[in-house]
């Protein structure tokens, strides 16, 4: 089990969804991330909403079927563009880096990833 | 003006009261001329003409005093007859004297236009209006520190910069008056508009919407950056790759850098969802790189021209599927050597191609006559009754979509066509053949059609709701229908649907009434009984509610499959039904609720 802290991350965060969400992956790893940060996907912020009634919602739980290297890029960017998104129009997104942190052997598993998550 | 060159344009209703009584620009302006000094005091400017009329005798002695006067130091402030007139703190002091200033000289300023005015008569009479009020209001008020009577309570005042006209005039009020009457004594005039500075004008406020970069985009980026290393990306199955290509087209992002992605020299089917990023380069460059192609699709493919179809002809000679949608740029030179050069085609379909001719659709027939399966000419805008006589030679066609022409072909060409080639047509597309009436129903469809399980006829203005009726009762039972769309026919109405549902109730998947008005209620219940529903669209329908909804997909039976409903324009659906009314139902998606967007 790798639990991965992203708390330092969200440092922002509205006490409202200051909560934390399990994210699985296929392959049996599991993330602790804030709910902000798990806000940040379309798909999982629909899963983990209450109002929808769902399994998921009431463990908040997400799995997400993908291999846990995966995950954790997807995580990786979710905490990065919670952090981003909250942060001043002078500050500048260092997308460029972020980019570069994502290997091509994975790029396209990421991709298809991303557009479930619809982000 | 115009009394010296005899011509008179219209004038204004003023203009022409004070040409009546005698008052002409040339006589205001000398009247200007001779109180040309500048004004000390910075009144609010208004017209007074009766006052001035009664008042003009008297000025030139005012006007005399009041420079005799110690007045000239703009002492208005000290000369304030009401003892508890507010403090002005020095900035506003300063604030006030400059606008004084700035009034005297901008009065100073429209006196010299009064002599422009006198000197070039000719201007149009507009302009006279607007410069007599000024000529009035420049010099009319008593100066400041002298005494006058009030109009009302005719007691006498001092004047200040503060006084008042009466309104009505003529006269002024002195101050407890002017307070009665409701209007504030001590308002500052508007401030002049202040104009722009160029270095304003030219900062131009964007909206700058700050998108933040989503992860599908920053991994098309990544991809684009190591397309050339496609190794790189490791090995991905062809089920991956369509998802991907679907992916990248949601964006439009795929580019003659990306595209490379998608090909491999030894597949035989590539489909792409967005081709309008990619020059006609690439497209020869497709051929190259996919020679086994014999499936091709391209949507939004405008950039294709005839040099890549006639690089097309050498690079696929396999090619016996082409989908195209939006080929315009192809001539019909192009059009026959692809067809020349690729004879046995199974699946010909273009979409929006307004050069395709009969000349084209001759060399299709003379090359893949006994192969083509599949014969799509939608939006093609030559369709006409010759085209269908040349249709009607494929004996094997099982798809046909000749939809949306720019001119309708005719009910005899239609039934003819239906006769050669109903028997095994499984998808059938009229829609947008408006002289279509119901005797291609009776005489075409029904007698013909065997096999069919598609059937789109959309915007039939001449299709009656009996005639429909009739042809799906006399439809053979055997075949249900499992996809029919017949929206935008607004003369159709519960027979129709009535007898649809009975015919192929059972079967049908997806259903398109939308627009038939006057479809009733209990025609409208009857579609609970077709429970493989997939899809639903009763735009204006104006029968459907809440409760015809609650019918289909409220409780345990009814369209239990159904995965998407439309009501856009059903004005009384509120999205109330099911449990509790709260209009959810897991696996269901309804579009157009007036009062929500997505349920």
């Amino acid at each position: 089990m790798a639990d991965v802290d992203m708390a330092q991350n969200s440092g922002t965060t509205a006490e409202t969804d200051n909560d934390w969400v399990r994210v699985m992956s296929d392959d049996g790893y599991s993330f602790l991330v804030r709910r902000s940060v798990a806000n940040a996907s379309e798909t999982m912020r629909d899963m983990l909403d209450t109002a929808g009634n769902y399994a998921e919602a009431i463990a908040r739980t997400c799995p997400v079927s993908q291999r846990a290297v995966i995950v954790e890029k997807l995580l990786e960017y979710m905490s990065f563009k919670a952090y981003y998104e909250k942060a001043g129009p002078k500050e500048e997104v260092p997308v460029q880096e972020f980019m570069e942190r994502i290997p091509p052997e994975i790029v396209l598993e990421l991709l298809l990833a991303a557009d479930y998550q619809n982000m | 003006m115009a009394q010296r060159n005899g011509v008179r344009g219209p004038m204004s209703a003023l203009t022409e009261f004070l040409r009546s009584t005698g008052i002409t620009p040339t006589t205001i302006a000398r009247r200007v001329a001779t109180q040309e000094q500048p004004q000390p005091e910075a009144g609010p400017s208004r017209p007074r003409g009766s006052r001035r009329n009664t008042a003009a005798a008297d000025d030139e002695a005012e006007e005399e005093q009041e420079y005799a006067s110690d007045n000239l130091d703009e002492p208005e402030e000290e000369t304030q007859p009401q003892k508890k007139k507010p403090k002005l703190s020095k900035a506003a002091e300063a604030k006030l004297k400059a606008k004084a200033k700035a009034a005297a000289a901008m009065k100073k300023k429209k006196g010299e236009d009064d002599e422009d005015y006198e000197e070039d008569g000719d201007e149009d009479e507009d302009a006279y209006t607007a410069l007599s009020k000024s000529a009035y209001g420049g010099g009319s008020k008593p100066p400041v520190g002298s005494f006058e009577t009030c109009a009302k309570c005719e007691k006498q005042f001092t004047v200040t910069k503060y006084t008042m006209a009466a309104n009505p005039g003529p006269g002024y009020l002195c101050h407890p008056c002017a307070k009665a009457s409701g209007t504030d004594p001590f308002k500052k005039p508007a401030a002049p508009r202040k104009r722009k500075t160029p270095a304003d004008k030219r900062k131009v406020v964007h909206i700058e919407e700050r998108s933040f970069p989503t992860l599908v985009t920053i991994c098309i980026d990544v991809v684009a950056r190591h397309i050339d290393d496609v190794e790189a990306f490791g090995d991905i199955g062809t089920l991956n790759l369509e998802a991907i290509s679907k992916a990248i087209s949601k964006n439009r992002s795929l580019t003659s850098e990306n595209a490379p992605l998608f090909y491999n020299a030894e597949q035989t089917k590539l489909v792409m969802y967005d081709a309008t990023n990619l020059s006609p380069d690439a497209f020869i460059a497709m051929g190259n790189l996919n020679p086994n192609l014999t499936t091709l699709r391209l949507d939004f493919c405008g950039p294709l021209n005839d040099t890549v179809i006639a690089a097309w002809n050498n690079s696929l000679p396999n090619l016996v599927s082409l989908e195209l949608f939006g080929p315009f740029l192809i001539r019909e030179a192009a059009w026959l050597s692809f067809l020349e050069s690729h004879f046995n085609m199974e699946a010909f379909l273009i979409t929006q191609s307004p050069r395709f001719s009969l000349d084209c659709l001759n060399a299709l027939v003379e090359y893949s006559k006994r192969t083509l399966k599949k014969l799509a000419l939608r939006e093609v805008g030559k369709m006409c009754d010759e085209f269908l006589e040349q249709i009607a030679e494929f004996s094997k066609l099982e798809y046909l979509d000749i939809a949306e022409p720019d001119h309708s072909c005719s009910d005899e060409g239609m039934i003819q066509l239906l006769e050669a080639v109903g028997g095994n047509l499984t998808h059938l597309d009229l829609s947008g053949h408006g002289l279509l009436t119901d005797e291609v129903l009776s005489e075409g469809l029904a007698p013909n059609l065997r096999v069919l399980k598609d059937l789109k006829m959309t915007h039939l203005p001449e299709i009656t709701d009996a005639g429909v009726a009739a042809l799906f009762s006399s439809l053979d039972k055997n075949t249900g229908l499992v996809s029919v769309d017949l929206g935008r026919n607004p003369t159709l109405g519960t027979p129709a649907l009535e007898a649809l549902l009975a015919h192929s109730g059972a079967t049908m998947q997806h259903l398109c009434i939308n627009g038939w008005k006057d479809v009733t209620e209990e025609g409208l219940s009857l579609i609970k009984d077709a429970r493989e529903l997939r899809t639903l669209d009763v735009g204006w329908c104006r029968a459907v509610d809440n409760f015809v909804v609650d019918r289909w997909v409220g409780g345990d039976d009814g369209c239990r499959n159904l995965e998407e409903l439309k009501v856009w324009g059903c004005g009384r659906v509120e999205g109330k039904w099911g449990r509790a009314g709260k209009g959810k139902r897991r696996g269901l998606r309804v579009y157009g609720i007036e009062s929500q967007t997505v349920l």
